[in-house]
């Protein structure tokens, strides 16, 4: 092993004796080998496993807890966030007969866009323990979109969400406004 | 009295012991370690903040591919694979025979329609791997083979989980039908695959 061979001072020339030979192996590349080994393994027995999200639906007879009737949950205190079309995301605050194409808002999906709208929306609500956010993905976004805006969910602590589709008025506003909409406009970073 | 002198020491430390545990742990990991299968279909899964990791609960998976494909990966275990594929065959009126069966347990996931599967399974194991399908597993409102599979697979085993691993740009309507799907069974509670990303308020 790791050992320092002491040089003999002989030399005065006498008998030539058989030389004791050491029995010792060098076992330091072996050792370095394992470590590496070791290091290889470690990493990849906790990188594999790959990251989850949980997600729980709603039993499907109590319907009408995912809906949002006005009578339950004031407009103030929530928000209804439309999944686009090409990462776009659109948000209101209003019901079948005031959105309209000017206030069905544009933003995008990172840190100044979404994020701050719904923090916006939350100090503004009537009632912040009650404040719902509803996410209604349409028929163009993709599964991005969804993972995405839960993840935003999760790091603006709104606890109070649903998932639900398109109301027939909201899907007019948001064909509308898609179509109307020109050139688009620069897709979401995230 | 004659002074003593210190006696002289080779700088030797004795490294046998070290070397014990590093082998051990060295084997250990070797031992645990369960390499990532290659996947059917390269499915690049959404990024989020969370930092929960996939748990080791007995796993199906259902891979959504970037064309709305679907695939199903049931658990790995092979006696409740036999009975799983007994379960499907006798909801679609198909038997398998024993060759089949043995090729269910290797299978890595599939991705045909039920009317297609014992086909599929007659094929050699490498050209099972070549193997695309056109269309994946049928899952709309009319045809819920997809969700069939997880049924029938909770029924040979309750305890199972479910994870569901969809590709950045499957159509939102695809992964609607199958949430709508696994609501109608009161399958309620899954895992979404992500991959990892740095937390953005910090």
């Amino acid at each position: 092993m790791a050992e320092v061979q002491v040089q003999e001072k002989g030399g005065k020339g006498g008998k030539v004796r058989s030389k004791k030979q050491n029995t010792r192996v060098d076992m330091t590349p072996m050792v370095d080998l394992g470590f590496l080994l070791i290091t290889f393994f470690m990493f990849t027995t906790t990188f594999s496993k790959p990251n989850v999200m949980d997600l729980g639906l709603p039993a499907k007879p109590k319907d009408e807890t995912k809906k949002p009737p006005p009578t339950e949950i004031k407009l103030s205190n929530s928000i209804s966030l439309l999944l686009g079309k090409d990462n776009k995301i659109f948000w209101h605050q209003e019901d079948n007969t005031s959105l309209t194409d000017q206030n069905l808002n544009e933003t995008s999906f990172d840190r100044e866009g979404i994020r701050k709208v719904i923090e916006q929306a939350k100090a503004n609500a009537a009632d912040k323990t009650k404040f719902t956010v509803i996410i209604k993905p349409t028929d163009d976004a993709v599964y991005k979109n969804f993972v995405d805006i839960l993840d935003e969910m999760a790091i603006t602590k709104s606890e109070q969400y649903g998932v639900t589709d398109l109301k027939p008025w909201e899907k007019a506003i948001y064909d509308k406004r898609v179509g109307n909409s020109g050139a688009p406009a620069a897709p979401a970073t995230k | 009295m004659a002074r003593v002198k210190p006696k002289r020491h080779g700088v030797v430390t004795d490294m046998t012991a070290m070397c014990d545990v590093a082998f051990l742990l060295l084997t250990f990991f070797i031992l645990t370690t369960q390499f990532k299968k290659p996947d059917v279909e390269q499915i690049k899964p959404p990024s989020s903040i969370s930092e929960k990791l996939l748990p080791d609960a007995s796993l199906m998976t259902i891979n959504a591919t970037p064309d709305g494909k679907f695939y199903f990966q049931p658990v790995e275990n092979a006696s409740e694979r036999v009975k799983l594929l007994d379960n499907m065959g006798q909801k679609y009126g198909i038997t398998f025979d024993n060759n089949e069966k043995a090729a269910f347990q290797r299978v890595q996931a599939i991705g045909v329609p039920m009317n297609q599967l014992k086909s599929y399974l007659d094929l050699p194991e490498d050209e099972q791997k070549n193997f695309r399908s056109p269309k994946g597993i049928p899952m709309d409102s009319t045809n819920k083979q997809l969700v069939d599979w997880v049924e029938q697979s909770l029924k040979v085993n309750p305890e199972y989980k479910l994870a569901i691993k969809g590709d950045v740009t499957t159509e939102y309507p695809k992964v609607k039908s199958l949430f709508e799907g696994l609501r109608d069974i009161d399958f309620l509670k899954f895992w979404l695959i992500t991959s990892q990303e740095g937390n953005p308020n910090e």
